[in-house]
């Protein structure tokens, strides 16, 4: 059991002495934490008039109000959160996608492949926007949950081709012929000996799949088809957008929302550059 | 001689199964573009109707008449495989139709009319994001190891993950609101008349820059990063380790990698090419300047179907031209492809 462990814990600790690993790390952690705690720290209504229109920041106000009075710095702690959920959310649904769509194709071969690499192909340039107002149309309101599940069906086709040129090298090694000649079945294989060994190269994917649902998240937000109900980091650019606040100068709405975004996209593809780096022998800095 | 028919002939047998697809897909994506707007509730004639009753002041019985005519004309009024047939055949005889929300203009004189800008901001955009990125990411990894490596990635990576519009958003703060260097919005003044002449090209200039900024800076960090890991992937390669030990000079090893490095950015830039057709639709909306995003947006947002079709038809098919076309390059580059393709 504690040689198990070890087995796990080793390579991790292994991945913190990357200094860029890290930094990264310790970014989002806090970004995490601050999103988990601070709706409840500052325990302000994010989206109820709570002082007055437009005030720069001051003691009262640390990021300032917006046009209709409500406070930014509320919005942006609840936006953290939610926008985290999304990204997790749709990361985990194109994850999955992915890897299974992916891997089918590429253990399968013929005709299989070919019809599952046409479905990729289809997903490929299937407009998000169009299936976003479709649904929009449908529904009372937006959730986060909605806005996750639509980003989390619609990014999966980068993976899926990943994952099925990654199968189609690793399906012609002896180890997999071992286990066709015991008998075993197609699923099993790319379970237990496929799956496995691109574990590492699957991870780095979900954090970037994280950091591009969450921007995705942000984008259909500036188009108008984001979340209606709760507060995200995208939908506060929208709002600022909306009410003109760039070219009136009220950068206390639109700025800090933002940076968090680029803080928290640009240090998950820190975390997934410092992965490859040690997990790819050839990248490593001796 | 033989063996070279049998190369053309698993060239051909390649081609064909890759073209096969590429329509395939295609086609799929066009009836896709098809239902899904039919599918959302609304009449986009309601809107057009409304306005022209308002402007004409016309009686409900003309009103109605209009409807009718209207219906016609549009072939709303037949059954959906009716008007899928119709306008599966239209898209190949390269017929996109007319326009509701803006009746009775062509929807391919409004593509004409807004692409010229949309090529005027993504072409020099992505070219110059292109060049400046690889040279960078070049940069970076010959001085691998480096402090000027370690400061060079990190910009690359919080600069690939800004999104457009936020950076439009700053640049817009910054260098329109805050100081009054450029216009804060639009494709050229107001009352400007678009021509060749060097005052329009000077105002049209001062309208482009922000909005092509704000791309070039967020596109750069991609193209570097990219071309940095082929580069260390090329430099680790046997090729480079025994010009090394052969005692060649740094300099001359690293343009031979870089010359292998390239390709693979040169596909990605096809690809990039490929979709500039969209348009850059958030930064588009957010500087409210003249192109196809807007055209697509407004669109969307009067449930305009032959404008929504006809935008799309363009975008994917040289999407799926672009791919084609490297595939193509591709497999005339790299025999492995080829044969590869022929075993399965």
């Amino acid at each position: 059991m504690k040689e198990k462990l070890r087995k796990i814990i080793d390579p991790l600790l292994g991945v913190l002495r990357i200094k860029k690993a890290l930094v990264s790390i310790i970014v989002l952690l806090a970004v995490v934490v601050i999103g988990i705690i601070g709706p409840i720290v500052y325990p302000v209504d994010p989206t109820s008039t709570t002082g007055p229109p437009e005030r720069p920041p001051s003691k009262q106000y640390p990021l300032g109000t917006d046009t209709f009075g409500r406070d930014v710095l509320a919005q942006v702690l609840h936006g953290i959160r939610s926008s985290l959920y999304i990204g997790l959310t749709a990361g985990l649904i194109a994850l999955a996608i992915g890897t299974m769509v992916g891997s089918i194709a590429g253990y399968s071969g013929g005709l299989t492949d070919d019809t599952l690499t046409l479905l990729i192909r289809v997903f490929y340039i299937f407009p998000s926007i169009l299936l976003m107002i479709l649904i929009a149309a449908y529904v009372r309101y937006r959730t986060p949950l909605l806005v996750a599940l639509i980003i989390g069906i619609t990014s999966w086709p980068d993976l899926a081709l990943c994952v099925r040129s990654q199968i189609l090298s690793l399906k012609e090694r002896e180890f997999v012929y071992m286990s066709k000649i015991s008998g075993y079945s197609g699923i099993k294989i790319i379970l237990e000996d496929l799956l496995p060994n691109m574990l590492s190269y699957i991870f780095m994917y979900f954090v970037m799949l994280l950091a591009g649902a969450m921007l995705s998240e942000a984008g259909l937000s500036m188009i108008g088809v984001g979340v209606t109900k709760g507060v995200s980091l995208g939908i506060i650019l929208y709002w600022a957008e909306a009410m003109d606040a760039v070219r009136r100068g009220l950068w206390w709405w639109f700025i800090p929302p933002g940076a968090i975004l680029v803080a928290i996209a640009s240090s998950l593809l820190m975390l997934s550059t410092a992965l490859d780096e040690y997990f790819n022998p050839r990248l490593r800095e001796e | 001689m033989l063996k070279r028919r049998r190369l053309y002939r698993s060239l051909l047998i390649f081609l064909s199964r890759k073209a096969f697809f590429a329509v395939a897909a295609y086609f799929i994506f066009l009836t896709i573009i098809f239902l899904v707007p039919r599918l959302i509730p609304g009449n986009p004639l309601a809107l057009l109707l409304s306005q022209l009753y308002r402007q004409a002041q016309a009686n409900p019985e003309t009103i109605r008449e209009c409807y009718k005519r209207l219906m016609e004309q549009f072939e709303m009024n037949k059954p959906l495989w009716k008007q899928y047939i119709d306008f599966i055949i239209r898209t190949f005889k390269g017929d996109l139709g007319v326009s509701i929300s803006m009746f009775p203009t062509k929807v391919i004189d409004i593509i004409m009319l807004n692409l010229p800008w949309t090529l005027g901001l993504l072409l020099p955009a992505t070219i110059i994001s292109w060049i400046f990125g690889n040279l960078l990411g070049a940069l970076a990894a010959y001085k691998r190891k480096t402090a000027t490596d370690n400061v060079l990635l990190t910009i690359f990576i919080i600069l690939s993950q800004t999104p457009y519009y936020w950076l439009a958003m700053l640049l817009l703060f910054l260098f329109a609101a805050k100081y009054r260097i450029f216009p804060v919005g639009g494709t050229y003044s107001l009352g400007m008349v678009p021509s060749f002449t060097l005052s329009f090209i000077i105002d049209y200039l001062k309208h482009l820059a922000l909005p092509l900024l704000s791309i070039v800076i967020g596109a750069i960090g991609g193209w570097a990063i990219g071309m940095r890991s082929m580069m260390i992937y090329e430099i680790g390669s046997d090729y480079v380790i025994f010009s090394k030990t052969l005692g060649l000079p740094h300099r001359k090893i690293m343009s031979y990698a870089f010359r292998s490095a390239i390709l693979p950015q040169i596909t990605g830039l096809a690809t990039s090419l490929g979709t500039i057709l969209g348009g850059a639709l958030i930064t588009e909306l957010v500087f409210n300047y003249q192109g196809m995003g807007l055209v697509l947006f407004r669109a969307l947002s009067s449930l305009d179907y032959p404008l929504i079709q006809g935008t799309y038809v363009i975008l994917a098919a040289t999407l799926v031209l672009a791919t084609f076309i490297i595939d193509l390059l591709y497999s005339l580059i790299d025999p492995r492809i080829r044969t590869g393709a022929e075993g399965s």
